[in-house]
């Protein structure tokens, strides 16, 4: 114990006063051989007991990381750990949990079909002889559960809850575990505005009853409502440490992207024509056919970007599989350029000129198995320049990719270069390239900034304005209330599979377009009752 | 003779035919649930039947044979599990190769160690007894469907029931249970997955190996080349159509024992060709399999055509507003 005093002194943390360190990580070091990333690099970090502590930075900083080292889900390549002062080692969340640490994941750790008490309970259930004490199980959760004022019904199963609720499950299953130290992986990422702020009361609560926080991020308004300090990553290195209430936003911000961010995004007003594409009363089933999309009606003019906001889950996904072609509808009309394309395939669409950004590039916006050239030429090898008596011209390939490479700044990239090897802004590049040159007539862009760095979102942003402004009709579908805000001309809400409602989004509030994302109704709403409510799909059909 | 079919005769021989059957499906239902697919029941079971007899010959103790067998069928199942676990080697291409494998390897052995390569017993095995349970035996047609059988076959009813109980009604069942469906919630919470995973498919490996011994020592009292024929497969249609469920895997189980019954018998009273009507439980396992996908399809069409009608009647909006 002396040593380890004497030991933290001479390394002189930030901090100063030892005893009240709840964590200290010294010189974390993390490399990945298996995508060559160096995703923690000689990071120290120092987080004092009963703070809520705002882990902040873009994607792929390295936070996660960090802290999946801290819960034994990795293990560091070189530094130290210490909870209270201890030095400890950390292999498998085991050791985490005995050291009191708990972890609520970005990506809930669930299973679906027990219920709230068997996931609360699982690993620690309470047994004689091996043999379940169901009852016994349920009373302690709803013990548990008063007693941090979190109301749960444990015999209510995982599959049949809201996300706000799968949340609080999470953070009821560290409790139980007596978690002194919680980490938050970015947990309002999947909630409405309400429910945020449902969370964060929930967050500050936990606090005062002295548990200690880490609350990753990389909303800075969120670390300004409920954080007390903040340390900042950016590109596996620790950046600083600051008290939230002396740090101003754009402070926050060039921290976290090591240069002044323009917030804002500048475009001219704009000039809507005719109609493009019009969706009327149409009506969609997911993959286990249930109503996903329900009697939705829409247009979008050339010239204008029509934004849908809304939670992930509510109908978005097959909605956009049905405009691209992907999925048949079951009842309504697709109209395109006055046509009715609603029993056309995906290429027939595409060449009347609809363009398709898809919401996963892994998966679905790219081959990875492929090459650069293959994946720009993947919608237009059909065209004479590209093809002859059904061989590929190669040297066609490569210039037209040159040319995408110029275009678009695909950085690093070559003609003939594995797709894989490059980063995920670089991908979407390769994505938005392929789909926004060849001028296209209305472009679906779905998600097109998930997971990208702030450099990346700014150029697809840029280049879907881009596109308004060579009179295309752009769709953007997006959970990112600020980039549907400030990129739309008009917006819709989508709620369970319905549109909550048409905002202009130079005048709504953000509360306002809240409710509507809650599926309440705009004109005066209590905010409680819609809150937990936002459900990640339209349940089974109330059978009247 | 046409009377005969569906006789107490009739029932009772498909419990027996069904008891491998029951065996290794009950073991693959337990790596199913914990996650893991296990196709290599063939060839534990072809062990767990060359095995009993060879040890049983060895040790002239037919109860011993069969513990000797059921020891090697969880060692068996350790090394898949190893292999699995350790090496990340692909599930499918590793049971092909251990049915493979086990496939040759008995037949080498069998010649090794008797000269023989077709089939071989020896007078000295004694066929494991049957019983009569005493009350149960005196009740009428019961008795004689539900008694007098040797102590696998009992066995097998008990491991269903047993079973259930631990998969769903126990803490070690409910780690399996949530290793298989979600192994990162489990893993998160400090279960160790690998026990978990190792332990089931050491459980399937026992349980298969039994099924395989009763068709040595305890159906007969000889081994054939091949002597599992196929019944280890039939065993994963079961677990399927069970829905991996222990109580599930004993219908479904006896179901194909039954089918399998009904061919010896409609062999010796129509004048179909043998070849054809032994090719009768096959077609009750491509029946089951189609009813399970089936089943799937009515059910996706049951709600749609629910969720049309109320598009018809124009009730969405309202259900939408909720």
């Amino acid at each position: 114990m002396r040593r380890d005093i004497v030991k933290a002194v001479l390394r002189r943390t930030p901090c100063g006063n030892l005893m009240a360190n709840a964590v200290e990580l010294r010189n974390i070091t993390k490399y990945f051989p298996s995508s060559n990333v160096l995703a923690n690099n000689d990071v120290t970090l120092s987080i004092t007991e009963g703070e809520v502590h705002a882990l902040v930075g873009e994607n792929g900083a390295g936070k996660t990381t960090l802290m999946n080292i801290f819960y034994g889900l990795h293990r560091p390549d070189s530094g130290e750990i210490l909870v209270n002062g201890q030095p400890v080692e950390i292999h498998h969340p085991d050791d985490a949990i005995k050291l009191g640490i708990g972890m609520v994941h970005q990506h809930f750790k669930l299973v679906p079909s027990f219920t709230i008490a068997e996931n609360i309970m699982l690993g620690i259930e309470p047994n004689q002889y091996g043999m379940l004490k169901k009852k016994d199980e349920a009373e302690m959760v709803r013990q548990l559960a008063n007693d941090f004022g979190l109301p749960v019904d444990p015999y209510a199963r995982i599959r049949d809850l809201p996300v706000g609720m799968q949340q609080r499950v999470e953070i009821l299953k560290a409790l139980q575990r007596e978690a002194k130290i919680l980490i938050l992986d970015e947990p309002t990422a999947v909630l409405t505005p309400q429910e945020v702020k449902e969370l964060l009361a929930v967050v500050r609560n936990l606090a005062q009853r002295g548990r200690t926080i880490i609350f990753i991020t990389h909303k800075l308004v969120e670390v300004k409502d409920v954080a007390d300090r903040l340390s900042v990553m950016r590109d596996g290195k620790m950046i600083g440490t600051r008290t939230v209430a002396e740090t101003s936003i754009p402070d926050m911000a060039r921290m976290m992207v090591g240069r002044s961010v323009l917030l804002e995004l500048d475009k001219k007003p704009a000039t809507p024509g005719e109609v493009v594409f019009a969706a009327d009363n149409i009506t969609v089933t997911d993959a286990s056919g249930l109503p996903a999309v329900r009697h939705i009606s829409f247009s979008v003019r050339e010239g204008e970007i029509l934004g849908i906001a809304g939670v992930s889950g509510n109908g978005q996904t097959e909605l956009v599989e049905a405009i691209s072609g992907m999925r048949p509808v079951e009842g309504g009309t697709i109209l395109f350029q006055g046509k009715d394309i609603t029993r056309r395939t995906v290429g027939e669409r595409r060449k009347q000129g609809m363009a398709h950004i898809p919401e996963d590039r892994i998966k679905i916006g790219l081959n990875l198995e492929t090459n650069l050239d293959e994946n720009l030429v993947v919608n237009r090898y059909k065209l004479p320049e590209f093809n002859r008596l059904g061989f590929m011209i190669l040297s066609a390939m490569k210039r037209f990719a040159a040319f995408a490479v110029k275009q678009f700044s695909i950085a690093a990239a070559q003609p003939g270069e594995m797709i894989a090897t490059l980063s995920g802004g670089n991908m979407q590049k390769v994505v938005l390239a392929r789909e926004l040159s060849g001028e296209p007539k209305f472009v679906i862009a779905n998600q097109p900034t998930r997971g990208l760095d702030v450099g990346s979102i700014e150029f697809v942003h840029r280049s879907l304005v881009d596109v308004r402004d060579r009179q295309a009709a752009v769709l953007l579908i997006s959970v990112e209330l600020d980039e549907i805000l400030s990129l739309s001309d008009r917006v819709l809400v989508m709620y369970r599979g319905t549109v909550a409602g048409e905002v202009d989004p130079t005048t709504v509030t953000k509360e306002e377009i809240g409710l509507l994302m809650g599926g309440s109704s705009l004109p005066g709403t209590a905010t409680s009752a819609g809150s937990v409510q936002a459900v990640p799909k339209p349940q089974k059909e109330v059978v009247a | 003779m046409e009377g005969d079919l569906f006789t107490v005769a009739l029932l009772s021989s498909g419990l027996r035919l069904a008891t491998p059957i029951i065996l290794a499906a009950l073991g693959g239902a337990f790596c199913a649930r914990a996650g893991v697919l296990n196709l290599a029941l063939e060839g534990k079971m072809l062990l767990g039947a060359f095995v009993a007899i060879v040890a049983t010959f060895y040790l002239g103790n037919t109860f011993a044979g069969i513990f000797v067998a059921m020891l090697l069928g969880g060692l068996l199942g350790y090394l898949f599990a190893f292999f699995y676990l350790r090496y990340q080697v692909n599930l499918i291409i590793l049971a092909l190769a251990i049915n493979l494998l086990i496939g040759e390897l008995t037949v080498y052995v069998m010649r090794v160690l008797f000269g023989n390569v077709g089939s071989w017993s020896d007078p000295s095995i004694q066929r494991l007894p049957d019983f009569e349970i005493p009350l149960l035996s005196s009740i009428p047609i019961l008795g004689d469907i539900l008694s007098g059988y040797n102590f696998i076959v009992y066995f097998s009813w008990v491991a269903c029931i047993v079973g259930y109980i631990v998969l769903f009604h126990s803490k070690f069942g409910r780690h399996i249970r949530a290793v298989g469906e979600n192994k990162q919630a489990a893993e998160t919470l400090g279960i160790n997955v690998r026990r978990v995973q190792v332990s089931a498919m050491v459980i399937a490996g026992m349980l298969c190996a039994l099924g395989g011994a009763f068709l040595s020592v305890g159906h007969l009292s000889l081994f054939t080349r091949n002597m599992s024929n196929g019944l280890g497969w039939v065993a994963v249609t079961a677990n399927i159509f069970g829905f991996q469920h222990p109580l599930g895997v004993l219908l479904t189980g006896y179901f194909f024992g039954l089918a399998e019954a009904f061919a010896v018998r409609i062999q010796n009273v129509t004048d179909l060709p043998p070849n054809l009507i032994q090719l009768l439980p096959q077609f009750a396992t491509l029946a089951a399999l189609i009813l399970v996908a089936l089943r799937e399809k009515a059910n996706l069409a049951l709600i749609r055509r629910r969720f049309r009608r109320q598009l018809a009647r124009g009730e969405m909006q309202s259900a939408a507003g909720d």
